[in-house]
């Protein structure tokens, strides 16, 4: 049996005042009214009859007297709510993960809003249960971790602590919440382990690790659960209900820009068969419905044309509901509503700017002014003669540029525009990692977009190097000697290096082919992939989607000092603009479409969105892996049994026999 | 005296319903002088008696001379001599007789009134008397004429002698040494307990009568909730919580408390009537005593 005060002790003394109080009560003596009677004759021996068992006789006086001490005995011990919990091997430390990703708001949990309460319910009995000697931490995460309490055996503000807690609309990542976790529990020496003289910082404890969570995470591989003792506890029944749109998005027509598509991919992760209508809207008015019906586990894409959408639109795809009886747009129910709705949004035609600079490169000419690059891009060529003049300077100010490519060539300082460097290192953060020799490619990174639809492995290369980027640099073409096409982010930017040139200066100074890509048929579209990704003539049309909680990232125009971003009719943020147009909106934890309009105009779009396939598969994890052990479900915690309640209710029984009992002796 | 208070005592119609009435003795007593009642002596009434020896000096007109013609013997032919009654009326005067509405000690004085006239009417010696030190200037009446000086003395009597049962019947006694009918008239409400006072009065041969006066507020009381009761005799107090259930044993107390002094009556030829306040004196007088055999 544990106790756990529900006041503090300026309350209790208080509260212990009530029966004092009673007690001096009875000890006043009753203000009883005078009579004068014939006799006392007759009540004399009334009341020595009723003295007749005197004990009883007395029980019988102060017995209102001893209900209301029980009553007040027993509402005191209901204010120690008293409990029992049963054997619970604790390593008297607990850290509580928390999980606050999106799928806890399933709510496919009997008599709790979502799972996500569930789990709070349960850490706030664990917490309840907990003993003196017992500290313990709670951390929330989605896909990010947050430490909202450190060690305390304060339950108090471990409670504070869990009801500050909110659920979010964000994937989950449960890395950095297990190394919040790990670092308490494993702390780090200060230095090495064999030397005598070096104190650690401070003593590794162990303690459980209690993971409320539905398991909608990737299994972490690379983490020591050293002197933690992990537990999970699923959260979630096993056969929930739920159809999410995994992908969407809206892209122009490259033949015909007027022309618009939009593409869905709908996944039923229930058990059983669901049937839905699955619509489209554009700027929030119907456009047109789908009806589907997917088998469990079950994947259907849809396609709808957006004929004649020139404009910049917000595109909505919804799930709703085909029952019989259902209105048109009668959302559909199944136990996590967050994927049922997705955005994507269509830029205003445009197209964009492109700066080359060479000395002459033919290939590279013809492969930008294809029919197709024509298309979507404006080509300005220039000698390398150009860089470093005023008009080269007023050019980067303005921000007009979506791309530079320098061939063998570099700027001073780099411009504040996306870059494709050939044959040179756009900083000293880059080296080349080999001596000049002949290549052979070897291996090609075909899920990025700017490799997509290459195939690579015929073509020949004379002399090539290969190249290290900064920290961040995605290898896109790898050849026998290192990297030979990167991909590095810079401030918001991206600079492209290819580490071989397509055309050589000859020792006479005539041009040199040093390879045959440009004879392939991969060369114009690879230039394509770099104008539509790298200058963003794909997200020209498309706009970006981006998941909640991330930090969305813009460019606008570097004239414009602020825009306002808005979703839906709500109040727009008002957000100003970084060095050469910069944005950066970190308010997205809500799904939408959202607006960048500057002065009165719509200068960009971008969606949230839910794609996560952890995220929609609610279904309960029964294991995963942590470091090298697998984590089983615990199936449930062990709670304390409460009691305080029944004692309530005996003590407004007794205090409804008080009431029945006084009545009967004043009637 | 005022004569408001009188006639409240005993109505004119009652007046005329006493008269033909008269008080039983279930005793035959001797009396004092000559009267309407049949005494233990033999005297001059046309009622033959008896026969005895004749010896010598009786008066020879006694003689029966018939009997002498055919026993020749000499006997005297007795006859029952009438004389009158003793009725004493004793009234109860302490401070517990001074309620109810009317007060008990009204009743009682009606009671003793109306009976007293009875006796008045029947030429039969009465002394109506309240216990305690006012007994003693109690006027003895006999005749109708009577009434007024025996109304005169019940006017003049107050509530507030609180004397014991036993003491006041004591002094009575003592003060009347005949024997004759008693009625006493009262509640009975003595700590002391009223035993060795009736006892008392058997043991001088006295036809005893008790009046029970009882007030409806006795026989069910008005009081409920915490009180403080104050005997208004002694002071006594007694706190209590009245409620359905003490009120049952009270009345259960009361019940207990009424049999015993009927069975301690019946046992020594003591009648026993008890009188509620709120009976009319003509139903009691004319009605309950008749039925009981008081009165004819």
């Amino acid at each position: 049996m544990s106790w756990i005060s529900s006041l503090v002790p300026w309350q209790w003394a208080l509260f212990s005042a009530v029966p004092i109080g009673i007690i001096l009560l009875y000890f006043l003596k009753l203000r009883r009214e005078s009579v004068e009677i014939p006799s006392t004759y007759l009540w004399a021996r009334t009341v020595e009859d009723l003295h007749v068992n005197s004990l009883f006789q007395r029980i019988r006086q102060n017995l209102l007297l001893f209900l209301q001490l029980l009553t007040v005995l027993l509402a005191a011990i209901a204010l120690w709510q008293p409990g029992v919990r049963g054997q619970a091997s604790s390593q008297g430390r607990l850290v509580f993960l928390l999980d606050a990703s999106a799928s806890m708001m399933a709510t496919d949990i009997e008599g709790e809003e979502n799972r996500f309460e569930q789990a709070r319910k349960m850490i706030r009995e664990r917490i309840d249960a907990m003993e003196d000697r017992e500290t313990a931490m709670l951390i929330k995460f989605s896909d990010r971790a947050e430490v909202m309490q450190s060690f305390t055996s304060d339950r108090g503000r471990l409670r504070d602590a869990l009801n500050r807690t909110q659920l979010t609309n964000r994937p989950t990542d449960i890395v950095g919440a297990l190394q919040a976790a790990d670092g308490l529990a494993n702390p780090k020496r200060s230095s090495t382990s064999g030397d005598v003289n070096d104190i650690q910082v401070a003593d590794p404890k162990p303690a459980d690790l209690l993971i409320f969570s539905d398991g909608g995470f990737e299994d972490v591989r690379d983490f020591n659960v050293g002197n933690l003792v992990p537990q999970y506890i699923a959260i979630g029944s096993d056969t929930p209900r739920n159809v999410g749109i995994t992908a969407f998005s809206a892209d122009r027509n490259v033949e015909k820009p007027g022309d618009a598509q939009a593409f869905g991919t709908i996944i039923n992760f229930g058990a059983e068969t669901e049937s839905f209508n699955v619509s489209l809207y554009v700027n929030g008015e119907w456009r047109e419905s789908e009806s589907l019906t997917l088998e469990p586990e079950e994947e259907s894409g849809l396609t709808f044309s957006l004929a004649g959408q020139e404009d910049a639109a917000a595109i909505e795809l919804r799930l709703e509901s085909s029952a019989p009886g259902a209105a048109r747009d009668e959302p559909l129910k199944d136990d996590l509503s967050i994927d049922n709705f997705a955005y994507a949004g269509l830029r205003p035609m445009r197209t964009v700017s492109v700066l080359l600079i060479t000395s002459g490169n033919r290939p590279l000419d013809l492969a930008l002014n294809t029919e197709s690059a024509a298309k979507v891009c404006v080509v300005e060529e220039q000698d390398i003669d150009f860089i470093g003049t005023p008009e080269y300077e007023a050019r980067l100010e303005a921000g007009l540029d979506d791309l530079i490519i320098f061939d063998r060539c570099k700027p001073e300082t780099m411009p504040p525009t996306n870059t494709f460097f050939i044959a040179e290192l756009p900083s000293d953060e880059w080296s080349w990692s080999s001596e000049p020799g002949q290549t052979i490619l070897v291996d090609i990174d075909r899920t990025h977009p700017l490799m997509q639809y290459l195939d690579l492995f015929s073509i020949l290369i004379f002399e090539g190097r290969s190249v290290n980027g900064p920290p961040g640099t995605r290898e896109l073409i790898v050849g026998d000697a290192g990297t030979v096409l990167a991909l590095a982010p810079r401030d918001g930017y991206q600079d492209l290096v290819l580490a071989f040139e397509i055309i050589s200066e000859g020792e006479d100074g005539s041009a040199q082919s040093n390879t045959n890509w440009f004879a392939d048929r991969s060369w114009p579209v690879f230039l394509l992939n770099v104008l539509r990704h790298l200058a963003g003539a794909a997200d020209a049309s498309a706009a970006p989607t981006f998941m909640p909680g991330d930090t969305v990232r813009l460019r606008v125009e570097s004239q414009l000092g602020e825009v306002e971003i808005s979703r839906g009719s709500g109040s727009p943020d008002i957000v100003r603009t970084g060095a050469s147009g910069s944005v950066e909106f970190v308010d997205s934890d809500m799904p939408g479409s959202y607006r960048v309009v500057a002065k009165e105009k719509l200068v960009d779009l971008f969606s949230i969105n839910l794609f996560g396939i952890r995220e929609s598969r609610i279904k309960p994890r029964e294991t995963f892996e942590l470091g090298y052990e697998t984590v089983e479900t615990a199936g449930t915690i062990e709670t304390r049994r409460e009691f305080w309640r029944w004692v309530l209710i005996l003590s407004l029984i007794l205090l409804a026999i008080e009431w029945w009992f006084y009545n009967k002796r004043i009637a | 005296m005022s004569t408001a208070e009188s006639i409240s005592l005993l109505s004119p119609d009652l007046l005329a319903k006493l008269e033909r009435l008269e008080l039983v003795s279930r005793k035959v007593f001797r009396g004092r002088m000559k009267g309407e009642r049949r005494s233990k002596r033999k005297g001059q009434s046309v009622e033959f008696a008896d026969f005895r020896n004749y010896v010598a000096g009786d008066d020879l007109r006694l003689i029966d001379w018939n009997l002498y013609a055919r026993l020749d013997q000499l006997f005297l032919k007795l006859f029952q001599e009438e004389e009158d009654l003793h009725v004493y009326a004793l009234i109860d005067t302490s401070e517990s007789m001074n309620f109810g509405d009317p007060t008990k000690l009204h009743v009682a004085k009606q009671m003793a009134a109306a009976l007293g006239y009875i006796g008045l009417c029947r030429a039969d010696r009465v002394s109506v008397q309240a216990m305690g030190a006012e007994g003693r200037r109690a006027p003895v009446l006999r005749g109708r004429s009577g009434l007024w000086k025996m109304l005169d003395y019940l006017d003049s009597i107050k509530e507030g002698d609180n004397t014991s049962l036993y003491e006041s019947v004591k002094d009575f006694s003592l003060r009347n040494s005949g024997t004759g009918v008693v009625v006493l008239i009262t509640d009975l409400m003595d700590k002391g307990g009223y035993e060795a006072a009736l006892r008392m009065l058997v043991g001088r041969r006295m036809d005893v009568y008790i009046m029970h006066v009882l007030s409806p507020e006795e026989i069910d009381p008005p009081i409920r909730g915490d009180r403080k009761l104050i005997d208004c005799e002694d002071g006594d107090e007694t706190e209590i919580t009245v409620n359905a259930y003490v009120l049952e044993r009270y009345k259960q107390t009361l019940q207990n408390f009424l049999s015993s002094i009927k069975a301690f009556c019946s046992r020594r030829s003591i009648a026993y009537l008890p009188v509620r306040t709120d009976q009319p004196v003509d139903d009691v007088m004319t009605k309950y005593l008749r039925q009981r055999g008081v009165v004819r």
